[in-house]
């Protein structure tokens, strides 16, 4: 199956919705129907922001995407953003951004330790931020972090990530088996049967479940 | 000076003692001088497998507590010249020793010895710590047990956090027949979440159990043995030789694989 044109992702300021690079953009217009004829009425009215990527739309393309979301949803249609728009919302002075803030959605910032060996049984690391492995977490292992957990290598551990209460936080490897996974308040363990995909995955909370996507769906890369 | 090589496991039964005895006596066989030191203290077994039960008169912490010399304290083998048995204290208890005590010991008999053989208790406290006290390198012995590779892991980042570093795996007990009918885990699987060195592989055999009853190691005892061949390859790649690993697989055999380009077998 190819991979859908457009993408819906909840933040907090409500609904966004991603083009996948490449796609054309009769396809965008003809899935975004679609989906929304499927799925209006769970978005009932949020207020939803279109990301286009890095293409640059004329003004008619504009128009014809507002008229797809009004006519097809109550969503209400705040901003059409584009890649740039996102880059400049990092770069924005942060003390005054309130709007930036808005637009760095999908971005992290934080203190962050990197370790450059395998963690083996036994051996425990706790930090106020986000941890980076460059190496295996084997079993028995644990990281308990305040921010993300990312592992160049396969986790078999034990991770808890937003130990702290930080529900957005997230754990990821290039093979996700822990033994057991917590995010925030979460609690999960590993399926009892033991096949991996080879593609790296990502762990996340979404309705209270973590939940587990291949990082290359999640990130649309 | 001599190397002070530690034998050592985390988990218990996994023949830390079997393997300390072979390369012992693998060693001694090729005409190096070396003393086995049971680190065992109040569990002691290295005599009984080595059938020197009965010569016993000073032990590890008789030496270390200054009652007699470390010389006086060695048995010599009764079938090796060159091979010396230090045994452990029976009737006390890991706390008898220190690893300063153990270093200094370490470092007094590799002034005289090719090869010191630490044979470790099992556990991470402090008889483990005493037995890499004075170790300038490190074997694990593993089973292919998901619990028995969990604590060679857990030995490892020990070894590792003592500086000991590079250790070298040796799978022992290993069942080809059921590695194969993905009853048991193989050579692979253990060296993926290890990730060490292999020295090498023993395979499960009986042999070893008659020998180690008759205190006679299979190594000499035994020499057709599958298991006292795994052992001397074992011997030589300590010594630095580069010796190609037994493959157990049957279906691999010359005959097998032959019939195989000839398009004869499955």
């Amino acid at each position: 199956m190819s991979r859908p044109a457009v993408e819906f992702k909840g933040t907090k300021e409500g609904v966004t919705i991603f083009c996948l690079d490449g796609a054309n953009f009769e396809d965008i217009i003809s899935n975004l129907k679609t989906r929304l004829q499927q799925r209006a009425a769970f978005f009932a009215e949020a207020e939803v922001r279109v990301d286009v990527g890095s293409r640059q739309l004329t003004s008619k393309e504009k128009e014809l995407l507002a008229d797809v979301i009004s006519n097809y949803s109550k969503m209400k249609l705040a901003a059409i953003q584009t890649l740039s728009d996102r880059q400049s919302a990092i770069t924005a002075d942060r003390g005054s951004a309130s709007a930036a803030d808005a637009m760095r959605e999908g971005y992290r910032e934080g203190r962050s330790l990197v370790i450059k060996r395998t963690l083996r049984s036994g051996q425990s690391i706790h930090f106020p931020g986000h941890v980076i492995v460059l190496g295996d977490v084997n079993p028995a292992a644990e990281i308990v972090a305040e921010g993300d957990i990312f592992v160049f290598g396969t986790m078999r551990g034990n991770a808890h990530a937003g130990v702290s209460g930080d529900r957005s936080a997230s754990v990821a490897a290039l093979k996700l088996a822990p033994t057991q996974l917590r995010i925030a308040d979460v609690i999960s363990r590993s399926p009892d049967e033991d096949t991996l995909p080879d593609h790296p995955e990502y762990a996340f909370i979404s309705e209270n479940r973590i939940m587990i996507a291949s990082v290359t769906t999640k990130f649309g890369m | 000076m001599g190397e002070v090589i530690v034998v050592t496991s985390g988990k218990g039964g996994v023949g830390k003692t079997t393997t300390a005895a072979n390369l012992g006596v693998g060693l001694a066989l090729l005409g190096k001088k070396v003393a086995l030191i049971d680190a065992d203290i109040g569990l002691r077994n290295l005599d009984v497998v080595m059938g020197l039960e009965n010569r016993i008169v000073y032990d590890l912490v008789d030496v270390v507590e200054g009652r007699c010399r470390s010389k006086q304290a060695l048995i010599r083998d009764k079938r090796y010249d060159n091979l010396f048995l230090l045994p452990a204290a029976q009737t006390r208890d890991k706390s008898a020793v220190t690893p300063e005590q153990m270093k200094a010991l370490c470092t007094e008999l590799s002034e005289e010895f090719d090869f010191i053989l630490v044979d470790c208790p099992a556990g991470i406290e402090q008889g483990f710590r005493n037995a890499i006290a004075g170790a300038t390198r490190a074997l694990i012995v593993t089973t292919p047990e998901v619990s028995a590779v969990r604590d060679a892991d857990r030995i490892i980042g020990l070894l590792e956090a003592a500086e000991l570093n590079s250790p070298q795996l040796i799978i022992n007990r290993l069942r080809p027949d059921m590695v194969k009918r993905g009853d048991m885990m193989d050579i692979d699987d253990i060296l993926e979440i290890l990730a060490i060195g292999l020295i090498g592989v023993i395979p499960d055999d009986e042999r070893i159990i008659i020998s180690t009853n008759r205190g006679e190691p299979v190594i000499a005892l035994d020499k057709d043995s599958a298991s006292g061949q795994a052992y001397r390859n074992i011997v030589r790649r300590v010594m630095g030789e580069s010796v190609p690993f037994i493959d157990f697989d049957e279906n691999k055999s010359v005959f097998n694989r032959l019939k195989k380009m000839m398009g004869l077998g499955g």
